[in-house]
């Protein structure tokens, strides 16, 4: 069993940070598939591009979640609608 | 609204425009029937059409001229046939004789270097002609990098036409002085205003067409005329030139059919050679303005930072 | 809490900010689909690498005229999927290109398909989804129930490459070969959409088959009728009342609450201002396709292998660029000056749709400024349905106190676009 429920939103300019950041991150995670360690230079520059944007990534939730004090769940995790702007709370077997 | 037929005399006739006329067509064996021309005449009278006859460089037989006559018209001819002429193209810088041009209304095809390499020869007929049509062969090749050329050669003809209103001689040179009194648009018509009759009996939306490819003709004597999509002649219909005060452009949807494959769309080149000029104007507005001299029904024109109105189009819509 | 999930709920991705870049990859298909608006198909025109890479090249290398946020790299055919190697090929290239040169498109592109679904399965088609999950989406074709879809996508036969058709005994349809991948296909992209297209022949069929398909699991079913002059005396009434069956159909079995149907639309067939809807409809000219020529189109529709009448309209190929005159008639179209006055003043007439290479196609003269009306006559019909749909609808919503709750989640409904 699921609940979902709205917990706050986030400005149309943060929104539009964290989508670029997911986007990046998933065409990152994508192109490491077909990248090998012998195109040594792009080898290089993806493995260190991975590991700062994920630290963006997460930086980002943590900062936000900070400044807007959302509802948590110990079981639970908050999406984003990239639509509405709005962060929906996620808990999973309540 | 239809006002002028052109009739071409002979697949030879000269070019007036920035279309090439064939150079190679033997003497007289394209030469319009005379019961063409007498049908185009009759058509002309009864849809009350202005014609403008084109002439090749050689004489048309005496029974031409005859039914030629018949009807009130302009003639456009070859400097080597200035009889009678209304309008005189030139086909060299050099050939014509002063007597010929004279006070005429004249029309000179050049590219723009040539253009530029003839000045004196410019300023030679300007003083003596009372109008100089150029029209440039080369708009189609047009550069971005060529501009600064065009411009500083359009400044030349600015001052050297300044030069020659200071003597009280107030000629007229269509790169410069048409726009200074115009108000709006004042394009060449093709399909709109003005419409054409080739000597195979068919009409065309202007010479340019005929000559490029006789089968993309708009009608008939025998038919009557067929104009598709006549309203994307107009002004109204025609996105980019609706928006711009360019006014003496010639808009030529001949050109525009061949490098935007849209009649109604102008190309790059186009707008900025008619941007070049309409600056230039311009200038010699602001030069003549420095020198006291007046011209009447002239207007102000305004300073524009394009030479392409295309580049606004985001803020039409 | 554990992780941070993240959802795109976009129903059209990155609309109008996105470049729409197309490689008809082949002009082949296993099917000779009846109503296919390509003419031209054929076996030979297939892409090579060379080609495919060197129009990557050129897009790529002028990031400065490509300057749209994001890129949807589209494959079309034909059936994209026959060529699925080229395209894994192209994918991989556009990826490590992209990301290798800083190109801002890496932080937002979009690979797209409309495919017939019949290798949809095979391991090759589903080694690449596996690799290129998060920046796909997939359409699959299928037309409805069974009789609806075998009575257009057939299977093409090597007579046909001939030009002779087949015995109607002999014709083959898809139906089987396409519904065995629809129910993997909603468990990769569970909210996928189909799109049905509509001709004269179809019409009888059109209620059963939406309804078919949200059946089959499809929630979003886009359909439209043909843009070509083929509909009959009576058709816009026979399609008139198939709508007002679905409409009744959608609204007793409360199919609203979570299925959508692109010919209800609430605010389609409403007069349109002249001056502040001047929109034009379609996309050409923003986009860009190319062939296996290296052509340059400003749409798939100007290629050669989509015009009955006309010559292609080329706007460059891959050795010398795009030659922006040639884009300039589409950039600067808008909707009043390709229409007739009949069409401005229409009373009903936001949501009648255009397709710019069916007009250009059959325009008297060489213009994409000439709109096509074929249509009229199956737009006025829509409205009339449309207009039922929704009073029927908002009536009973309103007697049962749900007007309100629907209104704040009705799904976000786009006209569909080409």
């Amino acid at each position: 069993m699921e609940i979902r429920k709205i917990v706050g939103q986030v400005t149309p300019e943060e929104r539009t940070e964290i989508q670029a950041l997911f986007e990046r991150k998933n065409g990152l995670t994508e192109l490491a598939k077909i990248v090998t360690a012998d195109n040594n230079d792009l080898y290089e520059k993806l493995i260190k591009d991975m590991g700062e944007t994920g630290v963006r990534f997460q930086q980002w939730w943590d900062n936000k979640a900070k400044k807007y004090s959302w509802e948590s769940h110990p079981n639970g995790n908050w999406e984003i609608n990239f639509q509405t702007c709005e962060i929906t709370l996620v808990v999973k077997d309540a | 609204m239809l006002q002028y037929l052109i009739i071409i005399l002979d697949d030879a006739s000269v070019s007036y425009c920035h279309y090439d006329a064939p150079s190679d067509s033997p003497k007289g064996e394209s030469l319009i029937s005379l019961e063409t021309l007498q049908a185009g005449i009759v058509f002309a009278m009864k849809e009350n059409l202005n014609i403008q006859f084109v002439y090749p460089s050689y004489a048309l037989p005496a029974e031409y001229a005859e039914v030629i006559e018949s009807i009130d018209h302009t003639k456009i001819k070859p400097d080597a046939q200035t009889k009678e002429a209304d309008v005189v193209v030139l086909t060299a810088w050099q050939t014509q004789k002063a007597e010929d041009v004279e006070g005429a209304t004249c029309i000179i095809r050049t590219s723009c270097q040539e253009l530029s390499e003839h000045q004196e020869q410019v300023k030679a007929l300007l003083n003596k002609v009372a109008r100089l049509n150029i029209v440039l062969t080369d708009v189609e090749s047009f550069k971005d990098a060529d501009a600064d050329n065009y411009k500083s050669l359009l400044e030349t003809l600015a001052d050297m036409l300044t030069e020659i209103f200071k003597t009280g001689r107030m000629v007229q040179l269509n790169l410069l002085t048409d726009r200074l009194q115009l108000t709006q648009m004042n394009n060449c018509g093709a399909g709109d205003t003005t419409v054409t009759l080739a000597p195979n009996g068919k009409f065309y939306l202007c010479p340019a067409f005929y000559h490029d490819d006789p089968s993309q003709h708009v009608g008939s004597l025998e038919d009557g005329l067929d104009i598709k999509n006549r309203q994307l002649l107009r002004l109204d219909h025609a996105p980019i030139c609706r928006h711009c005060d360019a006014f003496q452009c010639k808009r030529c949807i001949w050109m525009n059919s061949r490098l935007t494959l849209d009649a109604n769309t102008p190309s790059h080149q186009q707008c900025m050679v008619a941007h070049l000029e309409r600056n230039a104007s311009r200038y010699l507005l602001a030069k003549m303005a420095e020198q006291g001299i007046r011209m009447s029904d002239t207007h102000d024109i305004p300073e524009i930072n394009y030479l392409d109105p295309f580049t606004n189009y985001k803020q039409w819509k | 809490m554990d992780t941070l999930d993240i959802q795109d709920h976009s129903n059209s991705w990155q609309e109008g900010r996105a470049k729409s870049i197309t490689f008809i990859v082949t002009k082949d298909c296993q099917l000779a689909c009846k109503y296919c608006y390509l003419v031209g198909k054929n076996t030979k025109e297939r892409m090579s690498w060379e080609v495919a890479k060197k129009a990557i090249d050129y897009i790529l290398d002028k990031e400065e005229e490509f300057k749209e946020e994001s890129v949807i790299w589209d494959f079309i055919g034909g059936e994209p999927f026959l060529e699925i190697d080229l395209v894994d090929r192209i994918c991989d290239y556009l990826k490590t290109e992209m990301y290798r040169r800083n190109h801002h498109w890496f932080n937002s592109y979009r690979f797209s398909f409309s495919t017939n679904g019949i290798n949809y399965h095979t391991e090759k088609v589903q080694k690449f989804i596996e690799k290129n999950r998060n920046h796909l989406s997939i359409g699959i074709t299928i037309d409805g129930t069974q009789r609806k879809h075998d009575l257009n996508r057939i299977w093409k036969t090597p007579e046909m490459e001939q030009g002779i058709a087949p015995k109607p005994e002999d014709e083959r349809g898809s139906y089987n070969d396409v519904v065995k991948n629809i129910p993997l296909w909603l468990e990769q992209f569970p909210g996928a959409s189909t799109k049905v297209t509509i001709s004269s022949a179809d019409l009888p069929y059109i209620k059963e088959s939406v309804l078919h398909l949200y059946s089959l699991g499809i929630k979003e079913v886009n359909i439209n009728c043909v843009f070509e002059d083929v509909w009959k005396e009576d058709d816009d009434m026979l399609f008139e009342q198939q709508l007002m069956e679905l409409a009744d159909a959608i609204i007793d079995r409360k199919l609203y609450e979570d299925h959508t149907c692109s010919f209800f639309m609430e605010h389609i067939g409403k007069p349109m201002n002249r001056e502040r809807d001047n929109q034009n409809w379609c996309g050409a000219g923003m986009m860009l396709a190319v062939d296996a020529a290296g052509m340059f189109y400003p749409c798939t529709r100007f290629a050669q292998y989509s015009l009955r009448n006309k010559q292609a309209w080329i706007i460059g190929d891959i050795h010398n660029g795009i030659d922006k005159n040639k884009l300039r008639p589409f950039l600067t179209l808008d909707r009043t000056t390709q229409s007739t006055e009949e069409c401005i003043t229409c009373e009903v007439a936001s949501g009648c749709a255009w397709c710019q290479g069916e007009n250009f196609d059959a325009a008297d003269t060489h213009t994409v400024y000439q709109r096509s009306t074929a249509i009229c006559r199956m737009h006025k019909a829509r409205v009339r349905a449309n207009n039922y749909y929704w009073n029927k609808l908002f009536r009973k919503l309103e007697l049962e106190n749900q007007r309100e709750e629907f209104e704040r989640q009705k799904a976000n409904v786009r006209e569909p676009k080409c």
